[in-house]
């Protein structure tokens, strides 16, 4: 197998880690972009590049999922799963609060979930908006 | 506005280019500074393109590679226009400022 194949094969299988449907329009176009910064003769991504792919692949992730409502009754009643998410929110921060007694990695534990919740109801209250 | 993006839209701002040009041309204008890696070039033009401030302008097929062509759109060049001259009025400033400075050692 020739470098450029050996080299196309692993750049492929890196690009599995995005979502599909950004992979349905971009892999190709992508890949063009790759194969031509590709030094001559070189047969493995280098590491600065692949890492560069799964932090974008993960960004991706989140960008789909957080780009839409995603479930029926989110679409349905989006100002009341707003409420509701802010709702949830605080009461994580509290019992994140009252918990800090008992230690330090409650209260962090309680933060990202809230945080999400918190992140969730400020894209659906855009996408209600616009 | 980050200083990739900005660049990236100064790079198209002379024409539509596809993926592998835009890198070659930021690399220019950022005199080697700025090597944009593919995923991140694909993760703003993305934003961008939701944002509505560049649109895809046509595709070419160039030894068996796909290259799509990107372009600005009015929304963009006007967003970059306003950056542009933000970004002058603080350096202005900033030389206007350091000049009397330097005088007087």
């Amino acid at each position: 197998m020739t470098d450029t194949a050996d080299l196309e094969r692993r750049y492929r299988r890196l690009l599995k880690c995005f979502p599909a449907r950004y992979r349905r329009e971009h892999e190709q176009e992508i890949l063009s972009v790759l194969m031509a910064g590709a030094a001559e003769g070189q047969r493995r991504p280098g590491l600065a590049d692949s890492a560069d792919l799964v932090m974008s692949a993960i960004f991706m992730w989140w960008r789909e999922a957080t780009r839409q409502p995603r479930w029926k009754w989110e679409r349905r009643h989006p100002r009341l799963i707003v409420r509701m998410r802010v709702a949830i929110g605080i009461w994580l921060l509290v019992v994140g609060g009252i918990l800090l007694d008992k230690g330090y990695w409650w209260g962090v534990a309680m933060a990202a979930p809230a945080a999400l919740h918190f992140y969730l109801a400020y894209r659906l209250r855009h996408a209600v908006q616009s | 506005m980050q200083e990739a993006t900005f660049l990236i839209l100064t790079a198209l701002a002379g024409g539509s280019q596809h993926g592998y040009g835009i890198i070659t041309d930021v690399e220019q204008i950022s005199d080697g500074r700025v090597r944009l890696r593919a995923g991140t070039l694909y993760t703003a033009l993305d934003r961008l393109r939701a944002d509505r401030l560049i649109e895809v302008d046509r595709e070419e097929i160039v030894d068996n590679r796909l290259r799509r062509y990107y372009r600005l759109t009015s929304p963009g060049e006007q967003r970059l226009a306003d950056e542009a001259s933000r970004l002058q009025a603080n350096a202005v400033v900033a030389m206007s400022r350091l000049r009397p400075a330097g005088a007087l050692r």
